[in-house]
């Protein structure tokens, strides 16, 4: 009797051995996608991969990571294709033959935000790098991502612009090394001014209690690209579907979506699509 | 973003021991006499107490610190403080992470000792304000495990510190969030060498804490 019981038992614990890794395989997922924070956590993403596996079947496994990590995630071939925000970034990994192809999908603007009371005046700055340039000159807090995504690409872009050097450090200048959602909040509690993208501003403006106090500007343009990594590095069957991801992107129903996004719970679009 | 200097790693590193040992310092201070008063009193609502310490022992240190958070942003209840990233909220959730070990610990201790133990002490006539100091001798060992766990605890925390802390640059950047941050950033070797830094502090400190606890067996 004991000895039967212990075969029951041996079987069960097979059995579930073998239907966990069959799990985890499966959740291993088909495509490795390795995107930036703000398309996370927006939400923009989920609702767009929900509709990629309906229509395809594959089931992509998300890694958000500042726009840095993401290349060199590509530049290391620990990524299937993916979905960032430094154009300069992306182009040198194209020439380096880590990278297929770089195609542009959607795009937005960065924003310069800080306390409603404005002490810098970047409300009346002629351009973004005149807005940088007086907050340098006031020296009011300035929170900085500080961790090499694309946005921080892009505020050391803003720094040299306005003929600062980009390790300058005021006094009250704050480098955070982390990701947006963060940086936003801890400028919300300096009620220091903040460089972020519109998307993930909108989802943590009414809790910080920041405004946006920038205008569009050709030097804030925010532009998303989908990046293939090279086939040669990949099994054949992810390098289809990498291609199949950015097929999709580019599609009519797909960037409509895209167009539609946030409408709801912001009032306004957070992304502008490239291809519609 | 260029590596860490060495004198960055100075910086940080000397932050960080200045943050942990003064949540250690603190915790101590405030955890042994209550652990050893939980220990030897018998009082209404002791079992209730006793559960709440163990349930503190095991509390998540990511949870702890998203408290402090809520309890230190500027809405807060205590948001007048100022306290949000700054040392002052890290020293602050480090000893809500290490109080509950020093107490539970210091609990277990004096709880291990004989029970015939205060009755020996007595009947020796030994005068009252002797006894607490000949209890502490006693169970001096298990007071050394407690400050190893409770430093261990906190030296290597990161959910924390980096919630209530912001890994600013200069400010509240310690080891455990600047590993954090390099291995995000991409940056493996950086991450590496900060991480030897952390084992090779957390080892030295151990070391010598176990030399003490050694010496003091024999």
């Amino acid at each position: 009797m004991t000895r039967l019981r212990f075969l029951y038992l041996l079987i069960a614990v097979a059995l579930a051995v073998f239907a966990c890794s069959d799990r985890a395989e499966e959740e291993e997922g088909d495509l490795l996608l390795v995107t930036t924070t703000s398309v996370r956590d927006t939400g923009l993403l989920g609702a767009l991969l929900t509709v990629f596996e309906e229509q395809t079947g594959i089931r992509a496994q998300v890694i958000a990571v500042g726009s840095g990590a993401a290349l060199r995630m590509g530049r290391d071939g620990n990524a299937d294709v993916l979905l960032t925000h430094a154009p300069e970034g992306e182009q040198k990994l194209v020439a380096s033959g880590a990278a297929v192809s770089r195609t542009p999908i959607m795009e937005n603007y960065f924003v310069i935000a800080g306390p409603p009371e404005d002490p810098a005046g970047v409300r009346n700055a002629s351009s973004p790098a005149d807005a940088i340039r007086r907050i340098a000159d006031s020296n009011a807090p300035f929170a900085s991502r500080g961790d090499d995504s694309g946005t921080h690409r892009r505020e050391v872009a803003l720094f040299k612009e306005a003929g600062l050097d980009p390790d300058a450090r005021w006094s009250s200048f704050l480098s955070s090394g982390t990701g947006m959602g963060q940086t936003l909040e801890i400028a919300g509690e300096k009620r220091a001014y903040v460089l972020s993208d519109i998307g993930t501003f909108l989802a943590f403006r009414e809790r910080i209690e920041l405004e946006s106090l920038s205008k569009p500007a050709p030097s804030l343009r925010n532009v998303y690209s989908v990046l293939r990594v090279n086939p040669d590095w990949l099994d054949p069957e992810r390098a289809e579907s990498a291609k199949q991801f950015e097929a999709f992107m580019l599609a009519l129903e797909t960037q409509r979506m895209i167009a539609d996004f946030g409408r709801e719970r912001f009032g306004r679009p957070l992304f502008q699509p490239l291809h519609l | 973003m260029d590596p860490p200097s060495a004198a960055m790693l100075v910086e940080i590193t000397a932050r960080t021991l200045v943050v942990c040992l003064t949540a250690l310092a603190i915790s101590l201070a405030v955890g042994l006499p209550i652990g050893i008063a939980l220990g030897r009193r018998h009082f209404r609502g002791r079992v209730a107490a006793v559960s709440l310490i163990n349930t503190g022992m095991g509390a998540p240190p990511v949870v702890v610190g998203l408290i402090v958070y809520l309890a230190l942003q500027r809405n807060g209840p205590f948001g007048a403080l100022s306290w949000l990233y700054s040392l002052e909220a890290m020293v602050l959730a480090q000893v809500v992470i290490a109080l509950p070990l020093v107490v539970g610990i210091t609990l277990a201790a004096v709880g291990s000792l004989d029970e015939d133990w205060e009755l020996q002490v007595r009947t020796l006539g030994v005068p009252k304000r002797w006894r607490l100091w000949l209890l502490v001798r006693e169970i001096r060992l298990g007071l050394l495990a407690a400050v190893i766990t409770a430093l261990g605890g906190i030296l290597s925390e990161v959910g924390a510190v980096m919630a209530v802390g912001g890994n600013l640059d200069g400010e509240t950047r310690v080891l455990t969030t600047a590993i954090l941050m390099h291995t995000q950033m991409g940056q493996l070797e950086d991450a590496l060498a900060l991480g030897a830094i952390l084992l090779g502090l957390m080892l030295m400190l151990a070391g010598l804490l176990t030399v003490v606890q050694q010496s003091g067996r024999s």
